[in-house]
């Protein structure tokens, strides 16, 4: 029992302070689907345009992250992945209804591991096109 | 969809694995035909003789203007083998346990064919490149082999997204944003929608794929029933038909025209780009150091790179149109060709507005310069990858590169070499957009551009196509004089017979 609390303590320290230990499972492609049906879509319609993944670097990509300021700081890039954003939006966007039942966590790392791969530095650097 | 056998619990797949073929050995002990039926198949042989002019091709034989050729590279070109082992020409064909099950039934994602392995994926954590210090982690077999299934997007594009060396560098229409499309980029994959897999269309059977590009056709008049085995599932007609539109106008048009010509407008829509050109000529550039460099783009695309010289890459691109009737003569290791004015092409797809057989398809034409013998006057094979001293990306020296590979297929080599410019055509077939963003009509009758998608198809008559506007000017006024002339002749026969009403009975 207490070795199953240390180890339980354990993963939980190794998430928190490692996120890539989290990010291990992480599906970018599912990340990309999101990304390009939800963000670029809403973005190419309202925002002024498309942000291509390649514009930054995979370093940037995770500080934009870890900093959490859409529009500038308007608003927060988590709730973009939330539950209440996608049930907003799900009966006009496949994406937001297919991946209705993802937890957000894991769906704000699938877009993260997409991202890392598509930034300027990535293995495949994606554009919007 | 679900399978029947949940493969974790089979006594034999619960053990360690030291190797790939020992996976095989215990996959064969139930699939017991699943060997031989690959061992038939170009997946496995990489062989395939043309019917039509007994032309020997297949990735063991043809030469591209991309890495060239597999022969000298073997044990990092096999890397995209269905086997294991593939080093060299004593490779044994018929050995059973060769046979790799898991490239293309592993369900992990965690199953990748390690660089230069031959077709083994790392057993141990490797470090790639060499001194790199990125490693590639050791896969655990006994995971994989646990959670085999039906083979996915996932496992054809391991090979098939990367082809040419890189994700998207091949085909155009073919690149890793299939793994996961949108309806935009394939409107039949698209992951929040239809769904396909690779092997919805390229339906398979005992392990032979059904389309591949070695046996194209470029007409199908077949009465389809899906699911027939002597018809080719792959082409759109298998399951739209020959006459799929509403408009009879367009159903005419596809009489002659291919679907993916008005149906994939552009290729390299998913934000992958793919090359355009390689020019080997410039490759072996370093810095002060003495070291390989590379240049990329804004967007983060290599452009220079000392091991294979400069690329042009592109995203968008507007297809090439071409007569096609299915057959494709290759330019194979051995045969002559002239360094003139026009470049080699390595392969020419053959057809024309005469022959009944052909429809106008796109195409992407690969551009490139590559070494050539200018004695023999033959297209050279370099060893490039690999650690016998003479591969180009090691040592930059194209006389023992050229030298090495061209030992290793056997071929004559003179000792001499230059850069000769080739061509070669890939068809488009992949990446079909959703019909609101098919070819409009002005696109090729009335471009607004003044360049029509179809302009450079020779042997038609297209209204609206190289449209000369004095011409039309002309032809309008004739027509309106003409009129004119009418509507006069008319008008005063009117007046004629009101004058005189007798004589307008007469």
């Amino acid at each position: 029992m207490k070795m199953r609390s240390i180890l339980m303590v354990g993963s939980l320290v190794s998430v928190t302070l490692f996120p890539a230990l989290a990010q291990a499972d992480a599906d970018w492609k599912r990340g990309r689907v999101y990304y390009r049906m939800v963000c670029t879509q809403c973005h190419t319609e309202k925002a002024g345009g498309a942000i291509s993944p390649s514009v930054k670097s995979k370093a940037e990509w995770t500080a934009y992250f870890q900093a959490d300021k859409h529009a500038k700081g308007k608003d927060a890039v988590k709730f973009y992945f939330s539950s209440k954003f996608r049930d907003s939006i799900k009966a006009t966007n496949k994406a937001a209804a297919k991946f209705s039942d993802v937890p957000e966590a894991d769906l704000a790392e699938d877009v993260k591991e997409f991202l890392q791969k598509g930034a300027k530095d990535g293995d495949a650097p994606a554009r919007c096109s | 969809m679900a399978g029947t056998a949940d493969h974790s619990k089979f006594e034999q797949l619960k053990k360690p694995f030291k190797s790939g073929p020992e996976v095989t050995k215990a996959c064969l002990a139930c699939h017991t035909e699943a060997s031989t039926q690959v061992m038939h198949t170009s997946h496995w042989t990489w062989e395939y003789t043309n019917p039509a002019n007994g032309q020997r091709l297949g990735k063991k034989t043809v030469l591209n203007n991309f890495c060239i050729a597999t022969t000298p590279n073997l044990a990092f070109c096999t890397s995209c083998h269905a086997g294991y082992g593939w080093d060299s020409a004593n490779f044994d064909f018929s050995k059973q346990d060769n046979v790799d099950c898991l490239v293309c039934h592993d369900t992990t994602g965690k199953y990748r064919k390690a660089p230069g392995k031959a077709g083994h994926p790392a057993y141990q954590d490797m470090e790639f490149p060499k001194g790199s210090g990125k490693m590639i982690k050791a896969v655990d077999l006994n995971v994989v082999a646990q959670k085999v299934g039906k083979s996915s997007r996932d496992n054809c594009g391991a090979c098939h997204f990367s082809g040419g060396g890189g994700d998207g560098v091949k085909h155009g229409d073919m690149d890793s944003s299939l793994a996961a499309p949108e309806p935009h980029v394939d409107v039949h994959m698209d992951a929040a929608g239809l769904d396909f897999t690779c092997a919805t269309c390229h339906k398979t059977s005992g392990h032979k794929v059904a389309g591949s590009r070695y046996a194209p056709m470029a007409m199908d008049k077949e009465k389809h029933i899906r699911g027939r085995a002597d018809a080719n599932p792959a082409t759109c007609q298998s399951c739209h038909n020959s006459r799929p539109h509403k408009n009879a106008r367009l159903n005419t048009h596809a009489n002659k025209i291919a679907c993916q010509t008005c149906h994939i407008p552009t290729v390299a829509r998913g934000g992958v780009a793919t090359k355009m050109s390689w020019d080997w000529s410039t490759a072996g550039k370093l810095s002060p150091e003495g070291k390989p460099i590379t240049k990329k783009d804004a967007h983060g695309h290599v452009i220079y790179d000392s091991r294979k010289g400069d690329f042009v890459v592109g995203e968008n691109i507007v297809p090439e149109y071409i007569w096609f009737n299915g057959q494709v003569k290759y330019t194979l290791l051995g045969d002559k060709v002239v360094k003139g004015e026009k470049p080699t092409q390595i392969n020419r797809f053959e057809g024309s507005h005469t022959d009944g057989k052909s429809m106008i398809w796109p195409v992407k034409i690969f551009r490139g310069k590559q070494p050539y013998d200018p004695i023999n006057q033959t297209l050279l094979v370099p060893h490039t990858a690999g650690d016998r001293g003479t591969g180009f990306w090691d040592n930059f020296d194209w006389s023992k590169a050229l030298t090495a590979g061209m030992q290793a297929t056997g071929a004559p080599y003179s000792g001499k070499y230059e850069f000769i410019s080739t061509e070669m055509s890939w068809p488009i077939t992949h990446m079909v957009a959703p019909k609101k963003d098919a070819l409009t009509c002005a696109q090729c009758h009335q471009p607004q551009t003044g360049v029509g998608r179809l302009d450079k198809v020779e042997g038609i008559y297209m209204p609206g196509r190289r449209a000369n506007p004095w011409l039309d000017l002309l032809g309008w006024l004739a027509a309106a004089a003409t009129l004119m002339g009418v509507l006069i002749h008319g008008a005063i026969r009117i007046y004629v017979a009101r004058k005189n009403p007798a004589a307008g009975h007469h």
